[in-house]
């Protein structure tokens, strides 16, 4: 085994990028045809050397996701207490706002994903308004069962409004839909808001309802989207995944069947919703799924029910308060579709491309785990 | 057949001292009008007509069966006072073809558990684990100073791995047992004051963890 | 002839000490058709392995020569060696005497200034302690970016260099020669020509080899005496193997706090089969962040990276303000911008300044470091926190630090310890709020735990 310095390797590599264009030929992808056409006979009638094969895949990607329409930057699930109790969970948060701000370009706008604050309280979610507040680009909220369940919304509602809103963007129509509702679990039992609230924060106790959208919230979105041309992009943010992922732990909407069968008429529709703390992807229908990070902790993919089309990210080494955390932008596409960055904190990021889902898994695999869950 | 076997053993038993002394009843069956298959129960007094089977005829296992539930069914509708005693288990032990079962079985007093041991047994551990699964989701239990449980991170205990121990374990920089990990856990995310060996609440927890994943092959220094 | 297992442990040095003396006389050697390298006979080396039979022609051809049963000490498990020594790179008797000889010969510089002892000096636990300069010093007196590493235990990392862009110790050897500002020398053809140039090189090869060196026989040559430099006799092996009068309460404090509330075990892991003290991975501490203008060269690397154009960051790799992005210039990966190796802490105590730019003065500054959670950068491990140690707490881990060092360095340990402790009122890196909790967001500080038996803690 013959050592490499760095220097050593980029010459091979220069060395071995004609070998790498005749492998190209080979293949059939039309991205990889052309440019290493392209490429080849420049490098042949100048005697060029045309340094490294990783630049071909770039540029080979870029052709095929069309070009590139806007990004949105995302925080999700910071499960903030207050500063006396717990300031790990501020760290992490802070550092996702630092980063987002360190983005350049910024993007067109911030999205939460929900679970500001861990039990509800004013003073958990008062800490987390001040710590967005210091985002540069404008901030599109979404609420959490963690935000939620202590007063029902109402400080919440105070500080960042209405919990279900849309708005269009550049073309695309974007829906914001409180899916965190729960049937009255709490008054037959006699439980305090404060019981409520942490029977919520818990996934695994049995006890609370499971998440839905409601029907007043799916007359709402019905009303919504009537108007709007199925051609049109459609972007959901939902904190609850709206699909039925696994019951237990509540990765789970109850009325996910009728949610999809409002959206079933659009060309294209991306649901982005937060809650699973996991790199999730999953694609019904016309319908593409994405998981976002949390800032605070990761949790363990579920023991059944797991999407096909999900690429797990490697288990979390708890010595390292970032790993399986992390934040990450959406870049929409021109046709309204969603190249998803996974931004891994202290790992590699992770994008996985629109047409990883919509080709259900044939192209644009995303890299593989090295440590699966078990 | 085996359950009809044991039926008519019990019954005899029951059904024996009325009889002590006596010859064995001789049960005289009356003839079915139709030609049909009688058959009668040891009692001497109770029997049965089988529609639609002759004497002679083969007769299926689920018919035997049925047979034999409406003849005991009409026994203990004429002894409603009799006791009833449970036939005991069949013997576990393969029996070789041709060898008969042994009659008794051996017998100590330490084995000689009965179902409300085994009750008191279950809920002994069930409350263990329990008091495991509690502190599993109490910061303050766990004597945590961040307010983080256990459960935040492995709900339902979930991608703890009991039975990858002992392995070599990352975070430790060597070979860990679960309750090594157990207390690198307490110390590190949850902040608190790693439990002694002899601790109730490791224990405790420990029982938690293991319970979640009964029936996983043990596989020692799994990653 | 031959010598009984014990004897042979004890008289190790002097093997290594006769080898260089043979090599020195020139004294001819048995020969054989095998090259150095072939497989390891059974027959155990002995001093005599290495001692030449009579020379029956001019004619030097080189000889069979059996590897050295290493004498390893309490601290290194059988198992490490066998891991770290590549079949058929088992040092022996005289080629290891040769690459001693290289290493600290001067003129294999381009200017006959600077030898590998130059700044690995043996007598110094072969570091450089520079006194003023954190980084080395090379050919005409030019400071490189990084911290000379020891060589003792060098044989045992599962990479060279702080990167760890060089897989092998061969691989290693090779590169400070040609660096501009180390030894400086233009090809390794030019260093190759110089060697065979001198005489007793020359000789020493052809008496091992039947052949002029090449770069790669010169190599293997620095690399076998370097396969002896193994170094774990130290007070701590011996409290770990049972004395514990070995080392003092204040140590023993500090090896439970090194495996709690220090959190140091994670990365600088100690067991039975690998008692390095080092995960041998790379992590970004914060050292790098001493730079101000780290988050923005990191940014621009990985805006480089964006654009596929690895070719450009090899080239940034050379630039000197680049350097503080570490293991990234090797691997590429994000998540390695501004990591470095976690190095073995054996012989600590007497290999600083610390870190891979040799910032750190004393060992009170790196727990102060430590303490406060490193230097805060957009890609700091997210194992780094602040720990809440006290003054008193952070004694105890630097007096369980001094214990790592080999008894042949026993003096020289005493001396660095009063030097160091006297530097102790000095403290730049010290941030007590922070470490303390009181000010900034560094995560949750850990509780003072009661102390276990440290004896009977990770020795597995």
């Amino acid at each position: 085994m013959a050592h490499k310095s760095i220097e050593t390797k980029y010459y091979e590599e220069r060395a071995s990028f004609f070998e790498d264009l005749a492998r190209m030929g080979a293949l059939s992808r039309r991205g990889f045809l052309q440019i290493a056409g392209v490429s080849a006979g420049l490098a042949a009638a100048k005697g060029l050397i045309v340094p490294q094969s990783f630049q071909l895949i770039e540029i080979a990607q870029a052709a095929e996701t069309a070009t590139p329409g806007f990004t949105i930057a995302y925080i999700s699930d910071t499960h903030l207490y207050t500063r006396n109790v717990n300031d790990r969970f501020i760290r992490s948060a802070v550092k996702a706002v630092e980063e987002v701000n360190a983005l350049d370009p910024q993007p067109d706008f911030v999205l939460f994903g929900g679970d500001l604050a861990q039990l509800g309280r004013g003073e958990e979610l008062d800490l987390g308004a001040q710590i967005l507040k210091d985002l540069k680009a404008p901030l599109k909220m979404m609420v959490g069962e963690h935000d939620w369940f202590l007063d029902l919304g109402e400080h919440w509602r105070s500080l960042f409004g209405p919990s279900q809103y849309s708005f269009d963007h550049k073309g695309v129509h974007f829906v914001t839909l409180m899916s965190v509702q729960e049937k009255d679990f709490w008054t037959a039992r006699g439980m305090t808001p404060e019981e409520r609230m942490h029977t919520v924060a818990g996934l695994d106790n049995g006890i609370q309802s499971r998440f839905e959208v409601g029907p007043e919230g799916r007359q709402w979105l019905q009303n919504d989207l009537a108007a709007i041309d199925k051609k049109t992009p459609i972007v959901i943010f939902s904190h609850s995944p709206l699909y039925k992922y696994y019951r237990n732990w509540n990765f789970w909407t109850e009325d996910a069947d009728e949610v999809q069968a409002i959206l079933a008429r659009f060309d294209t529709v991306s649901v982005i919703h937060g809650h699973t703390h996991q790199l999730l992807l999953n694609r019904l229908g016309n319908i593409s799924f994405y998981g976002l990070l949390s800032t605070a902790w990761p949790w363990p993919y579920a023991p059944e029910g797991l999407p096909k089309l999900t690429v797990q990210m490697n288990r979390a080494d708890p010595f390292n308060a970032f790993d399986g955390c992390g934040n990450g932008q959406l870049n929409v596409l021109a046709s309204g579709m969603i190249d998803k960055v996974y931004n891994l904190w202290n790992r590699n990021p992770v994008t996985v491309r629109a047409n990883y889902l919509s080709s259900n898994g044939a192209n644009d695999r995303p890299p593989a785990t090295t440590l699966a869950s078990y | 057949m085996r359950l009809s076997y044991h039926l008519a053993l019990a019954l005899s038993l029951a059904a024996g001292p009325a009889l002590a002394g006596n010859d064995p009843p001789r049960h005289q069956l009356r003839a079915s009008a139709d030609g049909n298959l009688v058959i009668g129960l040891c009692d001497g007094e109770t029997s049965i007509e089988v529609k639609g089977l002759k004497p002679g005829d083969q007769m299926t296992r689920e018919q035997g069966q049925q047979i034999a539930d409406a003849l005991m069914t009409g026994w203990r509708q004429k002894h409603p006072e009799a006791k009833w005693v449970a036939a005991a288990e069949p013997p576990t032990e393969a029996q070789l073809p041709g060898v008969k079962a042994p009659a008794e079985k051996q017998f100590q007093t330490y084995g000689a558990f009965s179902e409300r041991d085994r009750r008191i047994w279950q809920e002994s551990t069930d409350r263990l684990v329990a008091e495991g699964k509690r502190i599993f989701h109490d910061a303050k239990a766990l004597g945590g100073t961040n307010a983080i449980s256990c459960d935040m991170c492995h709900p339902d205990a979930s991608n703890t791995h009991p039975e990858t121990y002992p392995k070599f374990q990352v975070q430790l920089g060597r070979v860990a047992l679960l309750r090594d990990m157990i207390n690198w856990c307490i110390e590190n995310p949850v902040r608190g004051k790693p439990f002694a060996d002899d601790d109730p609440r490791l224990k405790a927890l420990e029982a938690y963890i293991l319970a979640q994943r009964k029936g996983v092959a043990l596989d020692y220094g799994k990653h | 002839m031959q010598l009984s297992r014990g004897k042979l442990a004890a008289s190790f040095a002097a093997v290594i000490l006769g080898g260089v003396l043979l090599a020195l006389l020139g004294v001819a050697f048995t020969s054989s058709d095998n090259p150095p390298t072939a497989p390891a006979t059974p027959t155990p080396a002995t001093p005599t392995a290495a001692t030449p039979a009579p020379a029956t022609s001019g004619l030097a051809t080189p000889e069979k020569q059996a590897p050295l049963k290493p004498a390893l000490p309490l601290g290194i498990s059988p198992q490490l060696y066998a891991l770290a020594v590549p079949p058929g790179r088992e040092p022996t008797a005289q080629l290891a005497a040769l690459g001693e000889k290289l290493f600290k010969d001067k003129r294999l510089s381009i200017d006959d200034s600077v030898a590998c002892e130059t700044c690995h000096d043996p007598t110094k636990g072969f570091t450089d302690h520079r006194g003023n300069s954190a980084t080395s010093a090379g050919v005409q007196d030019q400071h490189g970016q990084r911290n000379a590493p020891t060589v003792l235990n060098a044989m045992f990392q599962a990479s060279q260099f702080w990167d760890g862009r060089a897989p092998a110790l061969e691989d290693q050897a090779k590169l400070p020669i040609l660096n501009p500002i180390e030894m400086g020398q233009k090809t390794p053809g030019a260093l190759v020509a110089k060697v065979a140039r001198i005489q007793e090189y020359s000789d020493a090869f052809k008496l091992l080899l039947g052949h002029d060196p090449t770069y790669e026989d010169i190599a293997a040559a620095i690399a076998a005496f370097e396969r002896t430099q193994y170094s774990a006799n130290s007070p701590f092996d011996r409290f770990l193997a049972g004395d514990p009068q070995a080392v003092s309460e204040a140590a023993r404090r500090g090896w439970a706090l090194f495996q709690g509330k220090g959190r140091c075990s994670s990365c600088h892991a100690f067991n039975a089969v690998s008692p390095l003290f080092s995960d041998q991975k790379f992590h970004n501490i914060g050292i790098a962040a001493h730079k101000q203008n780290f988050a923005e060269l990191a940014r621009k690397a990985l805006g480089i990276l964006k654009t596929g154009d690895t070719k450009q960051i090899d080239e940034l790799a050379l630039q000197t303000s680049y350097s503080e992005l570490g293991r990234f210039l090797v691997t590429k990966n994000p998540a390695d911008i501004g990591a470095f190796k976690s190095e073995t802490l054996r012989n600590i105590g007497i290999t600083g300044p610390y870190m891979h730019d040799g910032s750190l003065a004393t060992l009170w500054d790196v727990m102060d470091h430590y303490n406060k959670g490193g230097v805060a950068n957009p890609f700091l491990d997210g194992g780094m926190q602040r720990l809440a140690l006290s003054e008193a707490e952070i004694d105890d881990l630097v007096a369980f630090l001094f214990t790592l060092t080999d008894d042949r360095f026993a003096e020289f340990n005493k001396a660095e310890m009063a030097r160091q402790t006297s530097l102790k009122t000095n403290r730049p890196q010290r941030e007590t709020e922070i470490a303390e909790g009181r000010k900034g967001d560094l995560g949750d500080a850990g509780i003072t735990p009661d102390l276990r038996n440290p004896a009977s803690i990770g020795a597995y």
